[in-house]
């Protein structure tokens, strides 16, 4: 077998740096959830459809579940755990906080995929119509609210960062 | 769910990506290439793939994005993010645009790359057919050399190419003249978003009459195909509903079609007609007003 089975990992996780040896089918999901201890990612569907593992690598939105940790050595992630500002007071980002206004919640499973889905959404279109939330969380289920109150947490999250 | 153990190097050059390449097929081992690794690291986690090898070109920084010379040429490591985002694309390739708004998902959108989803040889895969309609070449490197393939082909069938195990895809070019009035249509199938049927139709248009048509169709047949009976139909017929009409009616002909669970042989010919009519009927819009 050509390449190694076990491969060294140097990743900044919510600004702080970790260097890890493992298996190099390691997912990016695991590694974070099983190796740093952020349980904030979840599994959901485990092949690529549900987004409920979403992070942000070097800022941008994608499925951990579909990323080895091998790939992500010598980049950034950005965890649900470390998208609030460190001086937010209640410990929670805008969109957090719109998804407790908005009742964009009932289990919460696919709640940090959604928060991070709806980052990078924000992040690239500020001012988004419901049409254009909609389908830019194509890559995201949930399996009860109706997506109803995400959207409406997304656009309230939308007008909150306009202001700020 | 883990992939199956296999061996992984990074490479850091595309000359020390083509010598694992090498390595591995004289160690009679099957190696991959994993770049985005949103088609590839999918199916290692069901067991569909298990290569013993992964050769990880994703930082191969020359062979990403997209330059105008000669026609337009893209990286095939760019990711389908970065090539929605490209103003050589964004209002010059409509149909591509079209397509990269549609495809996957976001998430996937920011790790799959162009080179990926044509080397991957998905029946269903979106951007080939869009690339099959602008007349795209595959470029291929190997450690004998280089060569310029068509994409048409390219394809041969389900998941299956004209690429050798140690040949790796560096990079799609388009001939100029290719951003005539383009756009695609799909019905996709909600859970994986892939086409079910998939339509790229680009056009040129004078005097109201059709001059040059292409055609391709997507998630219909084992593999993208061009619809060579609607582009014949279609050129120096008006540019009008009937001539639509008329080509959409025949965009299968002789194409034995795919059936799954998802859908039947006769709905996907059915989606294939219908999506046909509304590419057109876009692709001849845009053409009359050049953006």
């Amino acid at each position: 077998m050509a390449g190694s089975r076990d491969v060294t990992v140097e990743v900044t996780v919510n600004g702080t740096p970790h260097t890890a040896e493992v298996p190099a089918r390691t997912l990016l999901v695991h590694f974070l959830r099983d190796r740093l201890r952020l349980t904030g990612t979840h599994v959901g569907c485990d092949t690529t459809q549900c987004g409920a593992c979403t992070v942000a690598m070097d800022g941008v939105a994608v499925k951990s579940c579909t990323v080895l940790a091998a790939q992500a050595s010598g980049h950034e992630i950005t965890t649900i755990e470390g998208l609030a500002a460190d001086d937010s007071g209640d410990g929670l980002h805008p969109i957090q906080r719109a998804f407790q206004e908005e009742h964009g919640l009932q289990c919460g499973y696919c709640t940090p995929g959604m928060v991070m889905a709806i980052r990078q959404l924000l992040a690239d279109n500020p001012d988004p119509t419901e049409a254009e939330v909609r389908h830019g969380l194509n890559g995201n289920i949930c399996r009860c609210t109706g997506y109803q109150n995400i959207v409406a947490a997304a656009l309230a999250a939308a007008a909150h960062l306009r202001e700020a | 769910m883990f992939p199956a153990d296999f061996g992984y190097t990074s490479a850091r050059s595309l000359d020390e990506a083509l010598d694992l390449l090498a390595a591995a097929q004289a160690d009679g081992e099957e190696a991959k290439l994993l770049a985005g690794g949103q088609s590839l690291l999918p199916m290692m986690k069901l067991r569909l793939a298990t290569p013993q090898t992964l050769v990880d070109i994703a930082g191969l920084t020359e062979l990403t994005g997209v330059s105008n010379g000669d026609g337009t040429t893209i990286g095939a490591l760019t990711t389908y993010r970065a090539l929605a985002r490209d103003p050589l694309v964004a209002g010059r390739l409509p149909a591509m645009t079209d397509a990269l708004a549609v495809l996957a998902d976001p998430q996937v959108r920011a790790r799959g790359t162009i080179g990926g989803a044509v080397a991957h040889g998905d029946p269903a895969a979106d951007l080939p057919a869009v690339l099959l309609a602008l007349d795209a070449q595959v470029r291929i490197t190997a450690r004998s050399g280089s060569r310029v393939t068509p994409l048409d082909d390219f394809l041969q069938g389900v998941f299956a190419t004209d690429l050798a195990e140690d040949e790796i895809v560096t990079a799609i070019t388009l001939p100029p003249g290719a951003a005539t009035g383009s756009a695609y249509e799909k019905f996709e199938q909600p859970a994986s978003h892939l086409p079910l049927a998939g339509v790229c139709a680009a056009v040129t248009v004078e005097n109201e009459v059709i001059t040059s048509a292409k055609v391709a169709v997507t998630g219909v047949a084992g593999r993208p195909f061009r619809a060579r009976h609607s582009e014949r139909a279609l050129v120096s017929a008006p540019a009008a509903a009937d001539s639509i009409a008329v080509a959409a009616a025949s965009v299968a002909e002789g194409v034995r079609p795919l059936s799954d669970q998802h859908a039947s042989g006769p709905f996907r010919l059915h989606l294939a007609e219908v999506l046909t009519r509304r590419a057109l009927t876009r692709a001849l819009a845009r053409a009359r007003r050049p953006l």
